[in-house]
């Protein structure tokens, strides 16, 4: 009897204990949901503070966003009559629909900021060197489609906040040589932002960036195997300490059975030593378990404590003053105000200078910067290196801009744009005009 | 004298029109995306009769747009920012319109004195509808100079 509770009570609990490696290593490939998993993961691999773990949390997030955006789905009406008033029910009416509400949006915030603290680690870190170059450029892909999906996102309540931002910002893409004019007919669906621009926006959120999301993931995860794993890993194959092992051809931890040789992954374990490595299952699947607790207990208490806002009903007639976008686009915002060119009787608009060329020309740079890089690979996989002090710099002294442009836009800009200290007191204005 | 395999004519054959089914369902579905018929508002409306507007600058929310009136003379100015599409606001006491998403500031005839805004606000052409409406016309733009006074009303 004692025994049947136990082995109920482990059924129930899953403490599944692997009794040999070979079952450790089996259990991976056999279970669907973990089949992409290498079998074996290095020490290094589990440090939290060399990866700060932020590309699990940044999946864990767009998962979180996914189950909560396909359960607001079933509440959200893409009218332009309606979207707002779904919205208030949400707030209002629905029971949790706060919650929901909350939680989508508390998770896309923090997404931004992981998505980005990820790329700044990659960075630092030096990790994007040689054949992880393309893998770099996939990251790059994937923090656009992070901006373009909130973009998309807080445009759906149809309030003045979204009014404005799809105003801006397809007036911006307008903005574009040659094409610009097209692209504004073909994002607006005319010539008038209205009910054809708000479907396309919503397709583009719920479906094609996504979906397009998912796919990248898998390709940025699939090639961080093939490349090795984290670049961390490099270093070690590369030092002297750890000595060439002779390859073990009959014991392989490859996916199919078929693969003739060894799997990259396994070569890499073989190079750094199965004693400096640890069996997917249990302690990676507990590992990302915790990360994906943690992740979402934040977003969860921060859904609970701090309400997503929501301004009036969308007005196309009255600006609201000062009209701010969100923090992560403030600094564009700051831009596309400060960049207009007088060069003799020609004008070049903010709109194209602040926020087309140069957020276009960060991202090139960004794109091509591997190809620059000149870092030996003794850098590879360490923080803050002391030979890539400039490089280190030249990253940090464009975040801290950008971080300061976001600033100014918080804090310093009152009514009509007017720049005001914090401590200063914004004039009363008359609400209408 | 070049001799082509009839099997490689056909295999060629056979693969352009495969490639070209697809081509042409996918430019058939791009196209659906260009719209064919706009639910838009006419560019030409009434804005109401003359004597509705007070001396000065008065906003026309629905139209976003100002009437400038000085007796009887009428202009029309864009609330529209030239910069990236906000309205923009009337401050009378300085007097200037200023925008509240980038500070655009533009003089009483739509001209930039600062800011981010590559063009003057724009000008709509005025006429006066048989019912006594004044009538603009977007698509018809204007110096700032442009005034239209509307005739003497006719007393019956």
């Amino acid at each position: 009897m004692k025994t049947r509770l136990l082995s109920l009570w482990r059924t129930l609990t899953w403490s599944w204990t692997p009794i040999s490696e070979r079952e450790a290593g089996e259990a991976v490939v056999r279970n669907f949901w973990i089949h992409w998993f290498p079998a074996k993961v290095a020490d290094q691999s589990f440090s939290w503070s060399y990866s700060l773990w932020l590309g699990t949390i940044s999946l864990v997030l767009f998962f979180i966003l996914t189950v909560t955006g396909f359960l607001l789905m079933f509440f959200y009406v893409p009218s332009v009559e309606r979207a707002y008033w779904s919205i208030k029910d949400l707030d209002f009416s629905v029971s949790f629909g706060w919650l929901l509400r909350n939680q989508h949006r508390w998770a896309a915030h923090l997404m931004v900021a992981t998505v980005f603290l990820h790329m700044a680690r990659v960075f630092f870190t030096c990790a994007y060197r040689g054949r992880r170059a393309l893998n770099w450029q996939v990251g790059i892909t994937l923090l656009l489609s992070t901006l373009l999906l909130s973009f998309t996102g807080y445009l759906l309540p149809w309030d003045q906040l979204a009014l404005w931002a799809i105003t801006v910002g397809t007036n911006i893409a307008k903005e574009a040589p040659l094409v610009g004019d097209w692209i504004y007919f073909l994002l607006l669906g005319g010539n008038v932002i209205g009910q054809e621009t708000l479907i396309r926006f919503y397709v583009f959120h719920v479906f094609i960036i996504p979906g397009f999301v998912l796919l990248a993931v898998a390709y940025h995860m699939w090639r961080i195997r093939k490349d090795g794993g984290l670049a961390a890993l490099d270093r070690l194959e590369s030092s002297a300490e750890i000595k060439e092992k002779a390859p073990v051809p009959t014991k392989t931890y490859s996916l199919f059975g078929l693969a003739k040789g060894t799997s990259v992954q396994v070569k890499g374990v073989d190079k750094i030593g199965e004693e400096n490595s640890l069996f997917a299952t249990p302690h990676l699947l507990r590992r990302i378990m915790l990360v994906f607790l943690v992740t979402f207990t934040a977003t969860l208490l921060l859904a609970i404590f701090f309400n997503a806002p929501l301004e009036e009903a969308a007005n196309p007639s009255v600006t609201p003053n000062p009209a701010k976008a969100p923090w992560y686009f403030l600094w564009l915002q700051e831009l596309v105000a400060d960049t207009t060119l007088h060069l003799g009787k020609y004008t070049i608009s903010g709109g194209l200078i602040g926020g087309i060329l140069i957020p276009g020309l960060l991202l090139l740079l960004a794109a091509l910067w591997p190809f620059l890089d000149r870092s030996s690979p003794q850098s590879l996989g360490v923080w803050f290196p002391p030979e890539r002090r400039t490089q280190n710099w030249i990253f940090a002294v464009i975040v801290i801009a950008i971080i300061l442009l976001m600033y100014i836009g918080v804090a310093m800009r009152g009514p009509n744009w007017k720049i005001y200290w914090p401590w200063q007191n914004w004039p009363q204005l008359p609400t209408l005009l | 004298m070049v001799t082509i395999a009839r099997r490689t004519v056909l295999k060629v054959i056979g693969q352009l029109s495969v490639f070209g089914a697809f081509l042409i369902q996918i430019g058939g579905a791009v196209r659906a995306f260009i719209p064919n018929v706009l639910y838009e508002p006419p560019k030409k409306f009434k804005v109401g009769k003359p004597e509705d507007y007070p001396e000065g600058v008065n906003f026309v929310p629905e139209h976003r747009l100002f009437t400038v009136r000085s007796a009887n003379e009428f202009g029309i100015i864009s609330a529209v920012c030239t910069h990236l599409g906000c309205t923009v606001r009337w401050e009378s006491k300085v007097p200037e319109f200023e925008c509240p998403c980038h500070g655009s500031h533009f003089r009483p005839d739509g001209t930039v004195i600062s800011g981010p805004a590559p063009r003057p606000l724009a000008w709509f052409a005025l006429s006066l509808s048989p019912d006594g409406y004044l009538v603009v016309d977007r698509s018809e733009q204007v110096a700032s100079t442009y005034r239209f006074s509307p005739p003497a009303k006719e007393k019956a």
